[in-house]
């Protein structure tokens, strides 16, 4: 139907551009420009990145080029883009995992060293100053300082444009305000974030806190789990040295202070008087192991957190000091805030974690609530700790987490009350009853991951920025959101999201819908058009 | 008889062969590459090729085959992709909370169908009997992810008198398996998904129980009985229903088989933490071992039926045999 819609509109469209520029218009000098492919996912991948591909290839041949859209498999499709590098432009995402709201991961996309077969700048930005920019930033630790290297690096990007950053997603869910209230709201993980269970006060008798979920942790091996399943319900019954503040700040949790003594070396103080749930102290040498073990075992998932350890060593009677092989400002906020702490007494022993069936994994760890039961499939219950240094704050005996089918169970426990929160987004037509329903309260929030057409900067005529921009400025977001998210999302421009916002910079270039503007720019750039509209490439 | 035995075996076996190759390379020649689905989008190229080693992705498909076949002879039904745990154990669990809701629904059903099929055939011609041919027609061709929709908003939602997901309520303790379901509120639990299925699987009965009594009651042994002054109900009951019983009971063996699988829509659409859901998992996040387990336990179990079936049937009946066919 869209489809069709936009296909009219074309049409007609396609026909004025030829009156106007028959006018006036001297005979195009160069080379028509050839044709473009843009990939992106296959339809029943991911509707909303097709069906954006085509409106935005309606709109390029609007602009004179000839555009085939290309959709593919997935995987095909990431081998394309990362390993072949053999695209004109792809339509691609990044999902918003919680250690990437430090901007290292994102503006590392555009980083000139990768640009390498298989690294994450697959479009091949290269600017000198926007690489020194990055270093600067990764090496600096005052996070002032360093906020405003991140915000030049965004405006930089912005008006280079080699990513054109199309639309981030919003994150719909929905709680029940007749059983517990303030609950936390977080970026990317909207309420479903460590802090909800430590902040919500109950409203009735019933003090455990029921949470949806629409599908399974993949394991509770802490060293083994590669999705949010896992470690979202993990982190409530292992303690981490750092948390993420519900404003994305990094607090000190199990660390009682966390001191740089120079670029490379960095002190954490242990707090003291920590015990894991089978009553043995928490103890420097706990953590220690902690990282040690994750380094020898090498896990795909933590590498790039633990690359940048040289050594750890014990100082003193409760410190640890991480001793860098080069100064990384993402250490504390990334690689502390990662780390789940494992009592050694118990892993010491345990040689080969992968090999750990389901029921010899261990579930002792030292969080505000510790481990009480789980039956795959249909439930998990954490209760709450009550020796945690943070117990005082909690104001529920626990959690209750019940795991359907898919989101529509999910939403029909959130319905009949068996629930108290979604842990996952509603379907958009879920969210008009919930927001008929008086027992609950929809609350939406922005994802800091996001959807992008990648430019591949060595081909024409990707290689000229005034071409990127035009494009750019051809890309009808509001409609994409309006129509494709049904109103779920708002327009991108920037590779660190608004949601993000100490390290979002809202002042830069943005590319609103302007097909005129397009034009000015292709005119800039020297391009011209025949008496049918097509683009020509200056000699 | 013992030849027939062997023969019969032989072609299940041959049937099991065939079944598995075809699992095999459906799953991979269909679904995305499991990579994708083990992981997070832009996850580096390394990555991905050291968790397709892990899992053996990285072989050729034949030699991927040969090892399949030879784990699967020695039992061995490989590692879940998603769950990173022998699949054995995953699907044993399923396996049984899928029969705790299949076994009643099913056995209700052939209960109360074959019961109301004598109805049926004892007032032929009424309109008893044209709303009961519809009703079973309507029934079996309403989708059950629709009924069972409709259950959950009516029963669950505007009257509040059923659960409408899981089996359980929670928290929970139980020992072992059958302390979760002898309780009172599985059977609340089981009610609504049970019926939906029930009602599904009414029709089949009830319609071969129909068809069957209208050939007995044209027997000579009807009148006999008719003769001596029997009442209808008792003629009806106790001596044609018994002789007209032999189809229905094949059917109900097919049909346990095919149970093993559960219900897929109706697993989904009440949470029920079953096989059929876990296969709707596993084809969702691409996880072969997993989805294959499933559909093989499902296809052995229904060849097993099948071939019990026949042999029962040779040796109850000696005019079936399958040397003549020759």
């Amino acid at each position: 139907m869209i489809r069709r819609i936009t296909a009219i509109a074309v049409a007609l469209l396609l026909v004025v551009p030829a009156f106007v520029f028959a006018g006036g218009q001297a005979e195009p000098e160069g080379e028509p420009v050839q044709e473009l492919t843009v990939y992106t996912t296959t339809e029943s991948y991911d509707p909303i990145r097709y069906e954006a591909a085509f409106m935005i290839a309606d709109a390029w041949e609007e602009l004179g080029f000839q555009v085939n859209v290309s959709p593919m498999e997935f995987s095909s499709l990431l081998q394309l883009f990362y390993d072949e590098q053999n695209f004109d432009a792809t339509i691609l995402g990044w999902s918003g995992r919680v250690d990437r709201l430090d901007p290292q991961h994102f503006l590392g996309t555009l980083h000139g060293e990768q640009t390498d077969l298989g690294a994450n700048n697959p479009g091949g930005y290269v600017n000198p100053e926007y690489d020194e920019l990055f270093v600067a930033q990764s090496r600096e630790f005052d996070a002032d300082r360093r906020r405003e290297i991140v915000m030049e690096m965004q405006a930089i990007a912005a008006d280079d444009n080699p990513v054109d950053v199309l639309f981030y997603r919003d994150e719909v869910v929905g709680y029940n305000d007749t059983t517990f209230t303030d609950f936390v709201v977080m970026a990317g993980e909207s309420l479903y974030n460590e802090w909800t269970p430590l902040e919500v006060t109950p409203l009735t008798d019933d003090r455990m806190l029921t949470i949806g979920t629409p599908q399974e942790p993949d394991t509770i091996n802490p060293l083994d789990s590669t999705s949010v399943w896992g470690w979202k319900f993990m982190r409530m019954y292992y303690d981490k040295l750092v948390r993420l503040s519900p404003e994305i700040e990094p607090i000190p949790y199990a660390a009682e202070e966390i001191i740089d003594i120079d670029d490379t070396t960095i002190d954490v103080v242990v707090r003291s008087g920590m015990t894991f749930h089978d009553g043995e102290p928490v103890t420097a040498e706990d953590v220690k192991f902690t990282y040690e073990y994750f380094i020898d075992n090498d896990f795909a998932y933590f590498r790039p957190f633990l690359s940048d350890i040289e050594s750890i060593e014990v100082v003193g009677s409760d410190t640890v000091r991480f001793n860098l092989a080069e100064p990384v400002a993402s250490f504390i906020t990334v690689t502390l805030s990662q780390i789940p702490i494992l009592p050694g007494h118990i892993w010491a022993d345990i040689e080969n974690p992968a090999d750990l069936a389901p029921d010899e994994i261990p579930t002792v760890g030292s969080g505000p609530f510790r481990f009480d039961q789980y039956d795959r499939g249909e439930y998990k219950r954490l209760l709450t700790f009550e020796d945690h240094f943070d117990a005082d704050r909690i104001q529920i005996d626990g959690i209750d987490y019940i795991v359907y089918a898919d989101s529509e169970g999910v939403f029909t426990g959130l319905v009949t009350g068996e629930i108290d929160m979604t842990a996952w987004r509603m379907e958009p037509g879920q969210i008009e009853i919930a927001e008929d329903e008086d027992h609950i309260t929809v609350v939406s929030v922005g994802d800091f991951g996001y959807y992008h057409m990648t430019y591949n900067l060595r081909r024409e005529p990707f290689n000229d920025h005034l071409v990127r921009q035009a494009l750019s400025y051809a890309v009808d977001r509001d409609t994409i959101i309006d129509v494709l998210l049904q109103g779920l999302g708002e327009p991108g421009y920037s590779v660190v999201a608004p949601i993000n916002a100490f390290w979002h910079n809202p002042d830069i270039t943005r590319y609103t819908y302007d097909l005129d503007r397009s034009r000015e720019l292709l005119e800039e750039a020297g391009y011209t058009w025949d008496s049918e509209g097509r683009i020509y490439a200056p000699n | 008889m013992h030849h027939v035995v062997l023969k019969r075996l032989g072609q299940a076996i041959f049937t099991m062969w065939i079944i598995l190759t075809v699992l095999f390379f459906l799953f991979r020649l269909g679904l995305p590459d499991p990579t994708v689905a083990l992981v997070s989008e832009g996850l580096s190229p390394e990555d991905r090729a050291r968790i397709a080693a892990r899992f053996g992705l990285d072989r050729g498909i034949f030699t991927q085959y040969f090892i399949y076949l030879r784990n699967v002879l020695s039992g061995e039904l490989g590692r879940s992709f998603h769950y990173n745990a022998p699949v054995a154990g995953i699907v044993g669990d399923r396996f049984l909370n899928t029969m705790a809701l299949m076994l009643p629904a099913i056995l209700i059903s052939y209960l109360v169908g074959p019961l109301l099929g004598v109805l049926l055939a004892w007032k032929r011609g009424s309109r008893l009997e044209v709303g009961g041919i519809s009703g079973a027609l309507i029934l079996r061709s309403a989708p059950m992810f629709w009924t069972g929709m409709l259950a959950v908003m009516v029963f669950g939602i505007w009257f509040g008198w059923f659960p409408t997901s899981g089996m359980r309520t929670f928290p929970y303790e139980a020992a072992h398996f059958f302390d979760k379901i002898f309780t009172l509120d599985f059977l609340h639990h089981l009610i609504l998904p049970a019926t939906v299925i029930g009602l599904y699987y009414l029709g089949l009965p009830m319609l071969i129980m129909r068809n069957t009594m209208l050939e007995v009651l044209g027997e000579n042994f009807i009148e006999f009985c008719q003769a001596r002054g029997m009442s209808p109900a008792r003629i009806m009951y106790a001596h044609a229903a018994r002789n007209a019983l032999l189809p229905v009971i094949t059917q109900l063996a097919i049909t346990i088989g095919l149970a093993v699988g559960g219900q897929v829509v109706v697993e989904v659409v009440f949470s029920w933490p079953g096989l059929g859901l876990e296969m709707f998992n596993a084809v969702r996040t691409s996880d072969y071992p997993l989805a294959q387990a499933s559909f093989m336990l499902m296809a052995a179990i229904v060849l097993m039926l099948n071939l019990v079936v026949d042999l029962i049937y040779s040796w109850l009946d000696p005019r079936v045999t399958y040397t003549a066919a020759r």
